[in-house]
C-alpha cells in the first residue's frame, strides 16, 4: 500500500469512520496478526514493515510501553472525540474520548491494546456497546 | 496536518522515551519513610498533594488562591479525579439557595444531628460542624469553578429534610472536570502515574517529602519511569481516598466483606498512603467501619446506572423481597440499616436472593438515569403486576396485598409498616406501569482511616500533636462520619477539608 499526500493520520481517521459506519461486518478491520514474532493490529501493518518496536516504544527492544501521548503523535484526540460523538445530546458525555467522568484525558492505552485485546475501562461498570471497539 | 510535521512530530517523541528504560515492581517498596538527610532532592514544591479526587482538587485551588506558588498533584492512576470522578454527584449542604427557594427550614446543627444519629454515637461532632458550616461555601466554590447541577433537591435516607444537590450528569465527574481545568488554570501541577512510595522526614519528624515512582501502571503494578523525590517545603497533604478495593485489608478489618462482594470504587482505592501514615505515627480511626451502598445492582459493574437511579426513587418505591412479596425495610432508613437488612435476602443454601425496587414508571423516568437502565438491561418496565411477579418468582396475591398497603400509606403520609418518611412520597401512589430493578449491596466507603484536626492536621497517636507538615482530607481521613456516613455528605466532607487544608498550609487556620 502506497500513502501519497494523505496523512496517516487521515487514513486512520477514514478507517474509523468505516468501522463505524459498518459495524459488526467490519471486525476482521484491526484484527491481531502476526507480524515478525508479535502480534500486532492489521491496521498498523505498515509500522511493522518499517520502523518496527521503535516507530511506538524509541527502543528497538523495549520492556515497557510507550509513553501516554504516544498513539497522539499520528492520532488526534479532537478527530477521534468527532468520530464517536452521539447525535443524541442524552448521549453527549457518553462519548468514550470525552466521556462526563475523564473528559479527554484518558491514556489510549486503558482501552485499547497493541499488541493484545482490552476491554474499555467504561466496562467496569456499564455495559455499553461499542461496536467499533477493537479489542 | 502535513507529512514533514508528522514525521518532525515523531523524532521529537523517540528523543522523549529514549532515556526511559528503567523498570520496577512498585508494590513491594513501600516503606513508611525514609531521611531527608540522605536524600537528593530531583524536584521541589511548596505543597505536595497526594490523589487527585474533591479533597486534592479543591485543596490545589485554594492553595493557589492563597499564594501557596509551587504546587503539584500526585495522582498513580492514568486518569484525574480519583474515586471521585465516579461518585453519585450527591452533595448535601444546609441552608443553600436551593433550600430557600423550595421552602424548606435547615440549619448546620440540622445536619450534623442527622450525620450523629447515623453514626450511632461515634461520628466527630466537632469536624461534622467545621464541614457543615463550609459546606455552602464549597458548593459555591464549585459552581464558579463551572459545575452544573440540577435545579431540585433530593432527600436521601437519613436526612430529615431535602438538602442534597447533584450535577446535572449525575457523577462526581461534573465536579471534578470543572476544578480539575480550574486547578491546570491557576498553574497547579497535574501529574498522572505517579505512585506514592514513602514520606521523607527530617531530623524532628518533620514531613519534607515524598518518594514517587513516575510512569505507573496499576493494571500490571509496575512504574516504568525514574522514582524521583520530591521536596515539600510546606506540607504534603493526602488526598488519597479509602480502600474499598483493598481486598485483604477490608478483610481483616470485616470478614464478611469478601472477594465476592462487588464495589463500587475504582480499582486504585487501595490505601497505600493511609497505610504509610500509620507507620509515620497517624492514629487508625474506625478503620471496621466499612459502608456497602444499598442501591447497588447486581446486574452491572461499579456504581453504574442503578445507584443513582435508586437513591433518586426510594423515597416513592417500595423494596420487596422475592420469597415473600413484602416489604422488609425502610427505603429511606441510613445506609448501614438498608444494607443489613437486604443482605438477608438469601435461600437455604444462603446464595443471594437480590430483592427488587418496585417504582411507578411515571416518577421513575423523572431521573435522567432511568432511560439508561432501561436501555442497558440493568432495570426493566412492566405494563402489570402479574409481569413482574411471573419476571422475579413472586407470589401474586402477597405482592399486589403490599402493595395495595402501601398506596394506603403514600395516600395518608404515614407508613405504618416500617415509619418510613413520607415528605416527598405522599400521594405518590405505586400503579402500572412499573419499573423495577435489582439490588444487592456493594463495598461502597470506608468511614476508617487517619485521625485529623478541624485544622486537617494529622494527629500523631503518641504526642497526641499534629505531625509537622504532614495534614489529610476526605476519605483517607477517620471517624468522622461515625459508623455509617449519610450520603451525600462525602463530597462537602472532602470539599471542605481539602479548602481547610490549604488554609492550614498557607498559615490561615490558627
Amino acid at each position: 500500500m502506497i500513502y501519497p499526500d494523505r496523512t496517516i493520520s487521515n487514513l486512520l481517521l477514514a478507517s474509523t469512520t468505516m468501522v463505524l459506519l459498518l459495524g459488526a461486518n467490519s471486525l476482521a478491520y484491526g484484527e491481531l496478526k502476526e507480524f515478525s514474532g508479535i502480534e500486532g493490529r492489521t491496521f498498523h501493518e505498515f509500522m511493522y514493515r518499517t520502523d518496527n518496536c521503535s516507530s511506538c516504544h524509541g527502543v528497538d527492544d523495549p520492556v515497557g510501553y510507550p509513553e501516554d501521548g504516544t498513539c497522539i503523535t499520528c492520532h488526534s484526540v479532537d478527530r477521534l472525540v468527532e468520530e464517536t460523538m452521539s447525535e443524541s445530546e442524552e448521549d453527549r458525555w457518553q462519548n468514550p474520548h470525552d466521556s462526563l467522568h475523564w473528559g479527554r484525558d484518558v491514556p489510549c492505552v486503558e482501552c485499547h491494546g497493541e499488541h493484545s485485546n482490552k476491554a474499555p475501562l467504561c466496562a467496569d461498570c456499564h455495559n455499553f456497546d461499542y461496536p467499533g471497539h477493537q479489542y | 496536518m502535513g507529512k514533514g510535521h508528522h514525521d518532525q512530530g515523531r523524532r521529537s517523541f523517540i528523543k522523549g522515551v529514549g532515556t526511559a528504560g528503567a523498570v520496577g515492581l512498585a508494590g513491594p517498596m513501600l516503606l513508611g519513610s525514609a531521611q531527608a538527610s540522605n536524600t537528593q532532592w530531583d524536584e521541589s514544591y511548596e505543597l505536595v498533594i497526594l490523589g487527585s479526587g474533591f479533597a486534592a482538587l479543591a485543596a490545589g485551588i485554594e492553595a493557589r488562591k492563597k499564594g501557596i506558588e509551587r504546587v503539584v498533584i500526585f495522582e498513580k492512576m492514568p486518569y484525574f479525579g480519583g474515586n471521585s470522578s465516579i461518585n453519585g454527584g450527591l452533595f448535601a449542604a444546609p441552608v443553600t439557595p436551593l433550600q430557600a427557594e423550595e421552602g424548606i427550614e435547615d440549619s448546620v446543627e440540622k445536619m450534623v444531628e442527622d450525620q450523629l444519629i447515623a453514626g450511632r454515637g461515634v461520628a466527630h461532632r466537632e469536624l461534622l460542624h467545621h464541614i457543615a458550616t463550609n459546606a455552602a461555601d464549597a458548593l459555591r466554590m464549585c459552581e464558579e469553578a463551572g459545575a452544573e447541577f440540577l435545579p431540585y433537591l433530593q432527600q436521601l435516607g437519613g436526612h430529615s429534610v431535602p438538602r442534597t444537590y447533584q450535577t446535572t450528569v449525575s457523577s462526581g465527574g461534573g465536579i471534578t472536570q470543572p476544578l480539575q481545568r480550574e486547578c491546570e488554570r491557576l498553574g497547579v501541577d497535574l501529574r498522572n502515574r505517579c505512585l506514592f512510595e514513602r514520606f521523607i522526614q527530617d531530623e524532628s519528624g518533620r514531613v519534607v517529602g515524598v518518594r514517587i515512582a513516575t510512569r505507573y501502571y496499576y493494571d500490571r503494578d509496575v512504574n516504568e519511569g525514574e522514582t524521583i523525590s520530591v521536596e515539600a517545603t510546606r506540607g504534603v497533604l493526602v488526598a488519597t481516598g479509602g480502600f474499598s478495593q483493598n481486598i485483604p485489608l477490608r478483610v481483616a478489618q470485616d470478614p464478611t466483606l469478601t472477594e465476592d462482594i462487588g464495589s463500587t470504587n475504582i480499582p486504585g482505592a487501595t490505601g497505600e498512603a493511609m497505610l504509610a501514615m500509620f507507620r509515620l505515627g497517624a492514629v487508625p480511626v474506625h478503620l471496621a467501619h466499612i459502608q456497602t451502598g444499598p442501591w447497588a445492582s447486581p446486574d452491572e459493574g461499579g456504581f453504574g446506572y442503578v445507584s443513582n437511579y435508586s437513591i433518586f426513587n426510594f423515597p416513592h418505591s417500595i423494596a420487596v423481597a422475592v420469597d415473600t412479596g413484602r416489604r422488609f425495610m425502610n427505603e429511606i432508613a441510613d445506609r448501614k440499616t438498608r444494607s443489613d437488612a437486604l443482605l438477608e435476602n438469601r435461600d437455604d443454601e444462603g446464595n443471594p436472593l437480590p430483592p427488587i425496587l418496585i417504582t411507578s414508571h411515571a416518577e421513575a423516568k423523572k431521573h435522567p438515569s432511568a432511560e439508561k437502565v432501561l436501555r442497558y438491561g440493568v432495570g426493566w418496565k412492566f405494563d402489570d403486576l402479574e409481569s413482574v411477579a411471573s419476571r422475579f418468582n413472586i407470589l401474586l396475591e402477597p405482592l399486589k396485598a403490599q402493595i395495595e398497603e402501601y398506596n394506603e400509606y403514600a395516600r395518608t403520609g404515614e407508613d405504618k409498616q416500617f415509619e418510613k418518611s413520607m415528605e416527598h412520597a405522599k400521594g405518590k401512589l405505586i400503579e402500572p406501569p412499573f419499573m423495577v430493578v435489582r439490588l444487592w449491596p456493594k463495598v461502597h466507603y470506608t468511614q476508617g482511616g487517619v485521625l485529623v484536626n478541624t485544622k486537617a492536621e494529622v494527629v500523631d497517636s503518641i504526642t497526641e500533636k499534629p505531625i509537622p507538615g504532614l495534614y489529610a482530607a476526605g476519605e483517607v481521613t477517620g471517624g468522622i462520619h461515625g459508623v455509617s456516613r449519610l450520603g451525600s455528605c462525602s463530597i462537602p466532607e472532602c470539599l471542605v477539608m481539602g479548602l481547610t487544608a490549604a488554609r492550614s498550609v498557607a498559615g490561615e487556620m490558627t
